[in-house]
């Protein structure tokens, strides 16, 4: 069992550009450092409003040993409160999604309304004080129809940065006018961080995903521009020219796509429109749309695939006629839970406008492949001959962004507890 | 000593209300469509010493607890059980409850007897008894009681009714009536129904009508007991007759004025106005039931045999949401069930009366 300051000081002499120790990808104390400090203080993205898309929806989603769920109200509004009833604690909602009335216990029947407040409690007397028993809140948002949430009592205020920035990025897909055409759940067997680190590179694409790699570039996340053979040097190039040139078209006609990185941010999160290959239009196997019905007021298919990601649980594509959005959840050291979900428009029909294989394929398979790689990454990091080692500055800038902003916040995570244990 | 001087063979111990707070229901007995009789005693033998026309006070476990008035309605001469009678009303969560949840075993917590409208029956005074709907509960304590003890002296007894299946205690006081030659009955019903043939009186009570049943009424103490209205009316039909109003007494089940009770349930009572039933209907089972004015399609289900689940009875946790195949409801929810599910023809049956007859899946 590690101490506070022995984990103080693994995250002290985390040395810059170099993988993390062992103890941060497969130690259970961490990962309740992480729960507590990464997912219990941090905007985690959980859902995606066509989960809800009308006044009695309800999602529940755990974090950790937190069960949340969130609900849409007759005002449209989400509320997010913890899964708990005020009584004996009762788990209150139990399905991953459903719709309800009011939140009813099925224990004792504790009712609460979409409010949280209690409003029925038999059998408690009349000098029981039902006003002292409503829900704990939780904080969320919806940023143009991504829902995050936070658990702390004050979430991180910079989401607003988020949000300012993203907004414009996002809103023309508009997921509210989307539905979930497919959704899954995939658990990898290693550390979240592993998964993350792995979705922050493309340096593993080409040995690895034969499928992401039709629409998408391995270039698109970086390169080293000396030790390109000729055909990649000519595939960079093709790449650079298409970034310049769409990336005009696309800003023409409203849609922002130039790169914006703030994955220094307390809520890190990056974004940029890439290119798409061939027809340009998908992430699909063809490189076309899979779905005949575009998103939004959309008339162009090639409009690439926004690639949006936040830190610490999220990333997500935007195409012209779907998106595809991954969340991220710890389950233990070496378990993670990846929850996929692909919408479209909510008009489209299966079989008539698209298919679901067509659709999910490209992200089933990477999926799949990635949590293979995961899972060796975690085998590995469990064996003695395992040492932190370097990342490509080239190909590997924004794992260590991903790891140099979580070492970050566990660094301000020790500075705030010596603070308040300075001030009692 | 002392205790040889007790005609009291049981040597049972009087209910002392300082001491003695829960009855234990023995008996149920369903009086008509919409009215229960609830039989008690103590969980000792115990002897209950009160005078017939009072009241218990009941604490029932409904919102956190409520507390609500019932008359005695059973004899005051056969003191080891009381009985109360109650009749379902729409919205009134008391009634509600005794009638879904109260069981033979079951136990409640009261206080009393209590209260001051009382007569004897077996005095000189000639009585003129008039109530109306559930009213009839503190007279039919009376009329038992005097029957008991001996006769009733000169006694007329005149009850109005919705309709002749909600004459309470119809065949009880017929018998009555015909041991005891001295207690005359009458009864009026405001509209005869389909179901029933009704060779008495038709429409609400009129001095006219009242001067055929009991034609020496000015003569009589009266007593009167019913919904506001009814006792208003017949308040101005005594004064319109000349009627002593110092021999005219009245009992209100809005003991609100005088002890706590229960204005809602009481404004609910007050209008009686129809007595149509709708047909409701349980496809998946088979089962068919009347359902009278008020009655929730909860309510109807089990009066039908059946046990859909629910929890809250007032439209807000949605454990009892089901499927209305056909027909209106009138829905008063707490937030249990969303605009949606409505329009999708969901209800939930422990908040919805029949406007029409209905088909419900459960």
């Amino acid at each position: 069992m590690r101490s506070t300051s022995e984990i103080q000081s693994l995250v002290n002499r985390r040395q810059k550009n170099k993988s993390l120790e062992a103890p941060f990808y497969n130690a259970a104390e961490i990962l309740d450092l992480d729960i507590d400090v990464i997912f219990g203080k941090h905007w985690i993205f959980v859902a995606v409003d066509p989960e809800l898309p009308e006044p009695g929806d309800c999602v529940t989603v755990e974090i950790g040993n937190a069960s949340i769920l969130i609900l849409r109200g007759d005002d449209m509004e989400l509320r997010a409160f913890h899964n708990v009833c005020r009584h004996r604690g009762a788990r209150l909602i139990d399905e991953r999604a459903t719709t309800i009335g009011n939140i009813v216990c099925r224990y004792h029947g504790w009712s609460y309304n979409e409010d949280g407040e209690l409003i029925l409690a038999e059998h408690m007397g009349s000098g029981f004080d039902k006003s002292c028993h409503g829900l704990k809140t939780v904080h969320v948002r919806s940023i143009a129809g991504l829902i995050f949430i936070c658990l702390a009592k004050d979430a991180p205020e910079d989401i607003e940065d988020l949000a300012r920035t993203m907004e414009p990025y996002i809103a023309p897909h508009d997921i509210a006018h989307c539905k979930v055409a497919h959704s899954s759940e995939l658990i990898e067997e290693g550390n979240w961080k592993l998964t993350m680190e792995n979705n922050r590179e493309c340096y593993h694409c080409e040995g690895n995903h034969p499928q992401l790699t039709v629409p998408l570039s391995e270039f698109g996340f970086g390169f080293s521009p000396d030790e390109l053979d000729e055909r990649r040097s000519g595939d960079v190039k093709k790449y650079l020219e298409s970034v310049a040139r769409d990336h005009q078209r696309w800003e023409s006609c409203g849609l922002p796509s130039a790169e914006e990185d703030h994955l220094a941010n307390v809520t890190g999160f990056r974004t940029m429109r890439l290119p798409l290959s061939w027809e340009g239009e998908s992430h699909t196997l063809d490189t076309k749309v899979a779905s005949k019905k575009l998103l939004g007021s959309f008339t162009d298919a090639k409009l690439g695939g926004l690639s949006f990601w936040t830190h610490p649980n999220s990333w997500h594509h935007f195409m012209s006629d779907h998106i595809v959005t991954f969340s991220v959840l710890p389950l233990a050291p070496n378990r993670t839970l990846v929850r996929t979900t692909w919408l479209v428009h909510k008009d489209a029909i299966e079989n008539q406008d698209y298919t679901l294989d067509n659709l999910t394929q490209v992200w089933t398979m990477t999926n799949l492949q990635d949590a293979m790689l995961v899972r060796l990454a975690q085998l590995g990091s469990e064996q003695p001959a395992y040492e932190p080692g370097p990342y490509s500055t080239f190909t590997e800038p924004h794992v260590e962004a991903f790891c140099d902003w979580y070492i970050k916040r566990l660094q301000n995570h020790f500075a705030e507890t010596k603070a308040e244990l300075a001030a009692e | 000593m002392a205790d040889e001087k007790l005609t009291e063979v049981t040597r049972v111990p009087l209910w002392d209300p300082e001491q003695d707070d829960v009855l234990v229901c023995r008996q149920v007995r369903q009086e008509t469509h919409d009215v229960k009789t609830f039989v008690f005693s103590g969980r000792e033998p115990r002897a209950f010493r009160f005078y017939p026309g009072q009241y218990m006070t009941f604490d029932l476990p409904v919102e956190g607890m409520v507390t609500r008035c019932y008359t005695i309605s059973a004899s005051a001469a056969r003191p080891y059980r009381v009985e109360i009678t109650v009749k379902r009303v729409p919205g009134g969560p008391g009634s509600n409850w005794l009638h879904d949840y109260m069981v033979p075993g079951k136990e409640v917590n009261v206080s009393g007897p209590g209260g001051e409208f009382t007569a004897d029956a077996t005095g000189e005074d000639k009585l003129l008894f008039l109530s109306a709907g559930s009213g009839i509960t503190p007279m039919m304590s009376m009329t038992r009681t005097a029957c008991d003890l001996s006769e009733p002296s000169d006694l007329h007894f005149v009850h109005a009714a919705r309709s002749p299946a909600d004459i309470i205690f119809r065949d009880e006081l017929a018998l009555l009536a015909t041991q005891n030659p001295s207690l005359k009955l009458a009864f009026t019903c405001e509209t005869a129904s389909a179901n029933h043939s009704w060779s008495g009186y038709t429409g609400r009570l009129s001095l006219q009508m009242l001067s055929l049943m009991s034609p020496d009424f000015l003569e009589r103490k009266i007593f009167c007991c019913g919904p506001a209205l009814f006792m208003e009316g017949v308040r101005n039909m005594l004064q319109q007759a000349g009627f002593n109003m110092e021999k005219y007494y009245e009992e209100s089940f809005d003991f609100g004025a005088e002890t706590a009770g229960d204005l809602e349930e009481y404004a609910s009572v007050a209008p009686e106005i129809s007595d149509q039933t709708f047909r409701v209907s349980f496809p998946k089972t088979g089962h068919v039931v009347e359902c009278g004015p008020g009655m929730t399609v909860l309510s109807a289900a089990r009066e039908a045999g059946l046990l859909p689940v629910s929890s809250c009875q007032r439209g807000i946790c949605g454990t009892c949401k089901s499927k209305l195949i056909s027909g209106q409801v009138d829905m008063q929810h707490g937030g249990g069930i969303r605009q949606r599910e409505i329009d999708q023809g969901k209800i939930l049956i422990c908040c919805s009366t029949p406007l029409s007859d209905i088909e419900v899946e459960i």
